[in-house]
């Protein structure tokens, strides 16, 4: 069987754990301690080391998602869990542009460290203040819609949504394969 | 009552000055930002207190999920020192970094000297 691991990043409080709690057909091996950050503003607990979760995608191939802390002060967990991953999905909560830079951040971080595929998925995109995906994917320095990644909208507490974005993510890695396995 | 920051660093100062090999000490929350720290030159406290907190978060886990129990320590041991990590109640860990010539046994016996007195500070 083969095994496609996922990596989940982005700002603190994007819905990474979330994200991999609303499919993980294992329970969850978390690593939530309680916040006393800023973090702390926003949820009670924050993940320090990662998040691990596994779905059975068809009989062939199991997916393995790891989630990432949201603080750069775990950069170096960034790193180790972006040196095994098959592609990544970038979450972005759409109603905090505060964070965008920082999301740019995390990004560059991952594309310098390895070139996998990536998608970005929005969440928090039902409220009144939540930015449009076009606008966002500019303050994420995509200027050129030719360059920029998929993106999708994920609620990351409804196990649908999420799957949804899972397959984006996996079908976008596979072309992207497919198109460098045609260069020479 | 606040915690007395002042006490902890005095505390861990002496701890690395008077404990022979040792090189460092850091006290830090359990979600990896630095209480106390006396760390050798070239280390930032911000990203030892994040390893610190990661590493036994994971433990933590080993512990739980394959049944061994609450975890008293971890224990990483290079070729050039050790890294111990030792838990100061719910609120704190505290990791020491020690020189490969370091005697374990007096190692452990000021560790745990240093995390009661540690605990008082926090209480």
């Amino acid at each position: 069987m083969e095994i496609m691991r996922l990596v989940v990043t982005g700002p603190v409080g994007a819905g990474k754990s979330t994200f991999i709690r609303s499919v993980s057909e294992i329970e969850v091996v978390d690593t939530d301690r309680q916040a006393t950050d800023e973090t702390a503003e926003l949820k009670p607990k924050t993940t320090v080391a990662f998040d691990f979760g596994r779905l059975q995608f068809g009989s062939e191939m199991a997916l393995h998602l790891y989630g990432t802390p949201g603080q750069s002060r775990f950069d170096f967990m960034w790193d180790i869990l972006i040196r095994q991953a098959h592609a990544y999905i970038l979450l972005v909560a759409a109603h905090r542009p505060l964070e965008f830079r920082y999301a740019r951040r995390i990004a560059s971080f991952m594309n310098q460290r390895r070139q996998v595929p990536m998608i970005i998925g929005l969440t928090h995109t039902d409220l009144p203040t939540s930015w449009q995906a076009e606008n966002i994917a500019i303050a994420l320095g995509y200027i050129d819609p030719q360059d920029c990644p998929p993106i999708v909208t994920v609620n990351a507490t409804e196990q649908v949504s999420v799957a949804q974005a899972i397959i984006t993510l996996i079908q976008h890695s596979m072309q992207t394969n497919l198109v460098n396995a045609g260069k020479p | 009552m606040s915690i007395n920051t002042e006490k902890l660093g005095i505390v861990l100062q002496n701890f690395v000055t008077a404990t022979s090999d040792v090189q460092g000490a850091a006290l830090v929350t359990p979600d990896g930002l630095p209480l106390a720290a006396t760390l050798p030159g070239a280390m930032d406290e911000e990203r030892v207190s994040a390893m610190s907190a990661a590493m036994l978060s994971l433990g933590e886990r080993i512990g739980q999920e394959l049944g061994r129990g609450g975890i008293d320590r971890i224990y990483v041991e290079g070729d050039q020192g050790y890294g111990i990590l030792t838990s100061c109640g719910d609120d704190a860990v505290l990791l020491v970094l020690a020189d490969k010539k370091a005697k374990q046994g007096v190692l452990m016996l000021e560790i745990k000297r240093a995390v009661s007195e540690i605990k008082l500070i926090l209480m």
